[in-house]
């Protein structure tokens, strides 16, 4: 008895070292795995009898995953996401989480998603059709066509068509009409990020929504901080070339700071604007460059 | 019928000893690890992992005791011979066969039980508070222990007459075409004649309709249940369990022992 043990304790030490080798060996397969072998939700829904809520359950675990691994290794096209989201609302159809974050996921531009806007109207669209009741879908739609296609007629119908579900919230028939007037604006854009900010339970998305509320402060900073600078002008008869100048002018009692606390500066145009040093530019850049494409 | 009675204790009392209740041990390990890590694995569905995980396990794990135990019944009394010295005493043949039916529903009555509690204690960590709607959680359990009703009787059948080998071959496959009634029933093809799509739908109408019983999805998103539905599936895992057995009490009765 005593002999077995350490016996015991040898064999499992052999069998982790030779899983270790052969885990490191499908690393390098990484791609090969990478792989759905079934993509038919129906065939899938046959086959699970009457586990499919537990099949579909699985499978959005599945996109989870697979989305968040290819975020983590910096990896560029997201491929699966849609068949495996297709899967999933195949299978239940009536799994909400699955519409709304999939959604967010295939419409966000790369790196931060899938680049795919049309699937992921086509996947909400899905959801309306299976869950009518359901307003918060028309909100999703109305969001994508407003940020990611700048196609702000079909923006306010997605409102005006959610502010008829009943229970849903006022809010929606104003921002119908709002971007009807006036396409888009920032007011719209603070109040649309903001609600996803303050609704959504995914900490991801929850930061994303952060960095764009972010970003807008910033466009509000700027704007005020550009109409100092005419202000300045129109005292001093030349543009301010720091900020500092308009601290000195008395126009502003401090240098004014990001929300990540970096100081603006005066471009070479004399435009306020983000720091070189401010981490947020990078996300500012990144949200310039996908904005003419969108408008193509 | 007292004599089916106990019978049915007898049976009830073998499966503890044989530790068939031992599942539940896997079970609860089941529910508390996807207690614990579904929510750093998935967004957004850790309640429904974990109805929807707890109800699957439910019925798989009673899957297994209905056909594994079921078709066992008959077969290990006549394997050890102990058939001979029961029904040497004033046991029918019928009351053997019935007591056996009930001793192991009533098992799974218990299993089934002590697994929706756990079930229930998973969510309660999960969501920190029950409500009403979880209710139908229970007619969901409620359904899996008359679809495992409907399994024994047929495992009970297939054992009268074959090996257990056999049996559960049969009893898999009636389950397995019991889950595509519905399907049978709506199948269209233009290689399908008029006569054969219509015994396809007598076919349909004569298997046992497994689908019936299949309110996971609804359970899992906390929708309710008719109460006539209820009712129904009651009254049919009833009736066709009851005209299962009289087939299989048919069969016994024929059965030479010798």
């Amino acid at each position: 008895m005593w002999l077995l043990l350490p016996l015991l304790a040898v064999g499992f030490a052999g069998v982790w070292a030779l899983q270790r080798g052969i885990d490191a060996q499908r690393a390098a397969l990484h791609q090969e795995r990478d792989d759905l072998v079934l993509r038919s939700g129906k065939l899938l829904k046959a086959m699970s009898l009457e586990y499919t809520p537990l099949v579909a359950d699985l499978y959005w675990t599945r996109a989870v995953q697979y989305y968040g691994d290819k975020r983590a290794r910096h990896e560029q096209g997201f491929d699966l996401l849609w068949p495996l989201l297709d899967v999933t609302t195949t299978l239940d159809p009536n799994l909400l989480v699955a519409y709304r974050f999939g959604s967010t996921f295939l419409s966000e531009p790369e790196p931060r998603g899938a680049g795919q806007p049309q699937l992921a109207i086509g996947l909400l669209e899905r959801g309306i059709r299976a869950n009518p009741d359901y307003w918060r879908f028309y909100e999703d739609l109305g969001f994508i066509y407003y940020f990611e296609l700048k196609d702000y007629g079909m923006a306010s119908q997605a409102f005006a068509d959610g502010s008829k579900v009943p229970g849903a919230q006022i809010w929606m028939k104003v921002m119908a009409a709002k971007i009807a007037a006036e396409g888009q604006s920032l007011n719209t854009s603070i109040f649309l990020w903001n609600d996803i900010y303050q609704t959504t339970t995914d900490p991801e998305i929850k930061e994303n929504a952060f960095n764009h509320l972010q970003l807008l402060r910033v466009e509000v900073d700027c704007r005020q901080l550009n109409a100092l600078a005419d202000e300045y002008e129109k005292r001093t008869g030349h543009r301010p070339t720091h900020m500092i100048d308009l601290v000195q002018e008395h126009l502003l009692p401090h240098l004014p700071a990001d929300p990540k606390g970096f100081p603006y500066v005066f471009g070479p145009d004399g435009k306020a604007a983000l720091n070189l040093d401010s981490p947020l530019l990078e996300q500012q850049l990144l949200d310039e460059s996908k904005e003419p494409a969108a408008q193509q | 019928m007292k004599r089916a009675g106990a019978v049915a204790l007898n049976t009830f009392r073998e499966a503890v000893r044989d530790r068939v209740l031992y599942n539940l041990v896997f079970f609860a390990l089941l529910m508390m690890a996807a207690a614990i890590f579904v929510g750093q694995i998935s967004i957004g569905i850790e309640e429904m992992v974990i109805k929807s995980l707890g109800l699957s396990a439910i019925s798989v794990i009673g899957l297994l005791i209905a056909v594994f135990i079921g078709v066992g019944l008959v077969y290990k009394e006549m394997d050890k011979r102990t058939l001979y010295a029961l029904l040497a005493k004033p046991v029918r043949r019928w009351e053997f066969l019935l007591g056996k039916f009930a001793g192991l529903v009533l098992t799974l009555a218990v299993n089934t039980a002590a697994m929706a509690a756990g079930l229930f204690l998973a969510l309660l960590y999960v969501k920190h508070h029950l409500e009403s709607a979880d209710a139908v959680l229970l007619v969901a359990v409620f359904f899996i222990w008359l679809k495992l009703m409907l399994v024994v009787a047929l495992a009970l059948l297939f054992s009268c007459y074959s090996t257990p080998l056999l049996a559960i071959l049969y009893t898999s496959a009636f389950y397995v075409a019991g889950m595509f009634v519905e399907e049978m029933r709506t199948y269209h093809s233009a290689t399908l004649s008029a006569a054969a799509a219509g015994l396809l739908r007598t076919i349909s109408y004569l298997l046992p309709n497994f689908e019936n019983f299949d309110v996971m999805a609804a359970a899992a998103h906390g929708r309710a249940i008719p109460g006539a539905l209820v009712a129904q599936n009651t009254a049919y895992a009833a009736s066709y369990s009851a005209v299962v057995l009289l087939i299989a009490v048919a069969v016994f009765s024929r059965r030479n022992l010798k």
